[in-house]
């Protein structure tokens, strides 16, 4: 049974998902991104890094969701040239590393009200990790299906 | 003059070889959703602080003062990236009608910010005096969301048009021709009908 797509029947449905996705990844990246900084001593200080997180986990978490399932239903338009392309296998690998790496070690170290020495390596590692997935996202766009480079 | 200026910035040896890059380009791009991503978080942040949805454990002065500075190195970052972008293809750009619109929702951010600068930005330790934040405060947030979203949305757009750059010059042509012909003279391009000025080029 042929099972067409109604993403695909639409010529803005992509367009606006990938808004959609943007947004989403600007507050999680966002939120994210700005913890990091602050166990860096970079942006907000005066308060401790645990406190900030506690005031972000939850726009940090919506902000993820939306990001997923927008991807999920991007991903769904074409799902064969996104398996072939290789820069979304890393996005893919930085992403499940990325939030693996969030909601554990992270946050073990972002939860801790002593600041631990490496806080900073920690803050790094997740700013490195959430780069890698936009870097990936974005080279998605300029692969050909089928693991070559067009240019 | 903005066209021609497009013309020429685009075909600047710098601007040809970013064009022309196989990596360059997409690295450039990916710098520029990162600045958004850092850059446009702090932004949504400030604006859910005043709006009082979000960083309530702190005051509105800590979060306005001390994300001044990073917000500022994001925007160079981001605006730096964009300017690249932009220029390697700016004859594209200035057809298309999302990176216009881009455009004009950026000189209103300016205005909006010029507006509310005094009341909201520039002393937010009255903000945090006053029992609930002033609703023009709340205004500013909520417009500036509005803005930056637009913007973004706008950028992922631009991607989407390709504006018809030979038809464009071939029309463009065929208009100086005509000019060319009225200040000339009916005769001045013997054998030279409109057709074959739009298809020479």
């Amino acid at each position: 049974m042929l099972i067409t797509n109604p993403l695909n029947s639409s010529a803005l449905a992509f367009p606006i998902l990938e808004c959609i996705h943007i947004v989403g990844f600007a507050f999680s990246i966002g939120t994210i991104a700005i913890v990091d900084f602050s166990l860096l001593g970079l942006g907000l200080r005066g308060g401790s890094p645990a406190q900030l997180a506690r005031s972000t986990w939850l726009l940090t978490l919506g902000g993820l969701v939306v990001m997923l399932f927008s991807g999920l239903l991007l991903f769904s338009s074409d799902p064969d040239m996104y398996y072939l392309n290789w820069a979304f296998l890393i996005k893919m690998v930085f992403f499940v590393s990325a939030v693996i790496f969030h909601y554990t070690i992270h946050r073990k170290v972002v939860r801790s009200e002593v600041p631990t020495s490496n806080g900073k390596l920690v803050a790094s590692v997740s700013l490195v990790l959430w780069a890698g997935v936009i870097f990936g996202g974005i080279f998605i766009g300029f692969l050909y299906p089928g693991l070559s480079v067009r240019f | 003059m903005l066209l021609s200026f497009a013309q020429w910035i685009q075909f600047t040896t710098m601007f040809t070889a970013l064009r022309g890059s196989a990596n360059v380009y997409p690295i450039v791009l990916s710098l520029h959703m990162i600045g958004i991503a850092f850059f446009g978080g702090m932004i949504l942040m400030t604006d859910l602080r005043l709006l009082g949805l979000a960083l309530r454990n702190r005051s509105i002065a800590d979060v306005v003062n001390q994300f001044r500075v990073p917000k500022r190195w994001g925007l160079l970052l981001t605006a730096t990236c964009g300017i690249l972008l932009a220029g390697s293809k700016a004859e594209e750009y200035y057809y298309n009608a999302f990176f216009r619109t881009k455009l004009i929702l950026f000189a209103v951010v300016i205005v909006t910010e010029l507006v509310f600068y005094r009341s909201v930005y520039a002393n937010p330790e009255v903000l945090d005096r006053t029992p609930s934040v002033p609703v023009n405060a709340k205004l500013a947030a909520a417009i500036s969301m509005l803005l930056w979203t637009s913007i973004a949305c706008c950028g992922r757009g631009i991607g989407y048009i390709e504006p018809p750059l030979d038809k464009i010059h071939a029309q463009i042509h065929l208009r100086q021709d005509c000019a060319l012909r009225a200040w000339r003279g009916p005769y001045s391009l013997k054998g030279q009908d409109h057709q074959d000025v739009a298809s020479t080029n």
